[in-house]
């Protein structure tokens, strides 16, 4: 069964990894996907948290331009948006600025803002689906304390919905990270980028792939972890996993 | 909880069987695998003209394509029966792993001969001599590999010619897109100075431009790129075949033909064949 691997024609050499310069390009890969991931997930987490309390809100115009907003952007395709940003946008601004922006390399910051509104959209729907879970009689308690509608927002409905959307949160953030790889297709040298990268140098696809699947896998399983904890960290007892005394009877 | 382990471990090893089920097909050789499959697999462009790319009429064709046609015919010569003719997409990113995978069965595109390589592909004979060269704006500051410091120089992805230039003119910006068309709408929104990448190629996009004769290739050749067909490594009968068609070729002007359907004052991509070029692919043809 597994004699196939033994018959495969192509001997590994692993070392590829950390010859100099490639072990140094997979590390800068590394961090720009890093840099690029958590900036993407800042301005999707900011859209994300705005637009889905507005989804909820009570007034009917918030609702509508947030829907709109959510349903347009994650309907099209990430790649899309890539070549969106960084062809398209450009081409609609002011010559002078679109001149600056060449100049400066504007390759880093389409990748950020396409990640960043796309999963925004996505995050929006995460963020209503937690506030819709709570129930109604919250509201109506919080304001009949004598909150705003806005206090009752912010002190009473977010911190509650915000730690029952954590798993959901976790599994958007980690597809954030993962897609930041399309970014190669606008010339941001990330993680898949140099991995390609050193194979076309070296010929040693299998190599440079693998190691690109471990890092993706590593630095996934972090995030997991850390969300897991934060999960148990914060999370109220009877709204979200298992309460011990409810299960364990 | 040991049930679950168990399970857990007979899908893990299920996965493994079916990556390792997918493996033998590569133990045997390349004839024999098209034989079996009754399909030759061949992996070419579809953005570089004349090569290997995609026309307005929606048909996929080329020179390097050309080429392999008369492989195929080869192919069907030497297992005694007819064989099916695929086409595959194949970048200068995926083209290795596609080929050392099984996924296609040779490469023809516009893929240059390197030492690097040849350490794990074989290669066919040259069937084409180009060198790297700049396509710019008419009147462009930038006149060859001299004059590109502290410039935005676009370049493709797995290219020698990227490779050259990171090498040895650090002081160019590179901007680096995974494939040609994209590479060139950044030229055109001047997002980059100059897009580099052999002479032919770009005297391709140019020729397919809206406007032709807004663009300038130039320079001089600052690398060498001969081009081959790529095979899998270590098959020396599959090869042999592949270079005694094109020997084949050369010798008894098919070549020719081909070169001018496709380079010639009529062609796609008008591009007289050197007299170096003519005498170095004549000395590649062995004797009988």
């Amino acid at each position: 069964m597994l004699t196939g691997w033994r018959r495969l024609a192509y001997q590994f050499d692993w070392s590829v990894l950390w010859t100099p310069p490639y072990g140094l390009w997979l590390l800068q890969g590394i961090l720009t996907t890093l840099e690029l991931a958590a900036l993407g997930w800042l301005l999707a987490a900011g859209l994300g948290a705005i637009l889905g309390a507005c989804r909820t809100a009570p007034a009917r115009l918030l609702r509508a331009v947030a829907a709109v907003y959510v349903e347009f952007f994650r309907n099209v395709p990430l790649l899309v948006w890539m070549f969106f940003w960084y062809f398209g946008v450009p081409q609609a601004l002011p010559a002078a600025a679109r001149d600056w922006l060449n100049r400066h390399g504007g390759e880093f910051t389409a990748a950020v803002v396409a990640l960043g509104v796309y999963h925004g959209a996505r995050l929006a729907e995460v963020v209503r689906a937690g506030l819709q879970s709570v129930p109604p009689t919250q509201l109506e308690a919080a304001v009949s304390t004598g909150l705003s509608t806005f206090q009752a927002y912010r002190l009473v409905l977010v911190p509650i919905a915000i730690r029952l959307i954590i798993p959901p949160v976790t599994n958007e953030s980690l597809n954030l990270l993962k897609n930041s790889s399309l970014a190669l297709t606008i010339s941001v040298a990330e993680t898949t980028f140099m991995t390609r990268q050193i194979e076309s140098y070296t010929a040693r696809g299998f190599e440079a792939i693998t190691a690109g699947t471990l890092v993706y896998l590593v630095l996934c399983l972090g995030i997991s972890g850390v969300m897991a904890r934060v999960e148990r960290g914060v999370g109220i007892r009877g709204l979200i996993g298992r309460d011990p005394a409810v299960v364990e009877r | 909880m040991a049930m679950l382990r168990r399970r857990i471990v007979a899908a893990a090893l299920a996965a493994a069987a079916l990556v390792a089920g997918a493996a033998p097909a590569l133990a045997e050789t390349t004839l024999e695998k098209i034989a079996r499959t009754g399909t030759m697999v061949v992996g070419t462009r579809t953005g570089s003209p004349p090569f290997g790319f995609i026309d307005r009429q929606n048909q996929w064709g080329g020179f390097s394509i050309d080429l392999a046609r008369l492989v195929h015919a080869s192919v069907e010569k030497k297992v005694g029966k007819r064989i099916g003719f695929e086409l595959k997409e194949s970048t200068p990113a995926t083209r290795i792993p596609l080929l050392t995978s099984g996924a296609v069965d040779l490469i023809a595109g516009t893929m240059t001969i390197t030492r690097a390589r040849r350490e794990s592909l074989d290669f066919s004979i040259v069937f084409f001599v180009t060198g790297a060269q700049f396509l710019v704006k008419k009147g462009s500051p930038i006149r060859g590999v001299d004059s590109i410091a502290g410039k935005r120089i676009g370049a493709q992805q797995g290219s020698t010619n990227e490779k050259f230039l990171r090498e040895r003119y650090p002081k160019a910006q590179l901007v680096v897109f995974p494939d040609q068309p994209s590479a060139f709408t950044a030229l055109v929104q001047g997002k980059v100075d100059a897009y580099t990448n052999d002479g032919v190629q770009l005297a391709g996009l140019k020729a397919k431009a809206p406007n032709p004769n807004e663009w300038d290739v130039v320079g001089d050749f600052y690398t060498y790129e001969p081009y081959g067909m790529a095979m899998r490594k270590n098959e020396s009968d599959f090869r042999n075949l592949v270079d005694f068609t094109l020997m084949e070729a050369i010798e008894s002007g098919e070549y020719q033909k081909l070169y001018d359907k496709w380079f010639g004052p009529q062609g796609e991509v008008p591009y007289p064949l050197s007299e170096t070029a003519r005498i170095f692919l004549q000395m590649q043809v062995i004797p009988r």
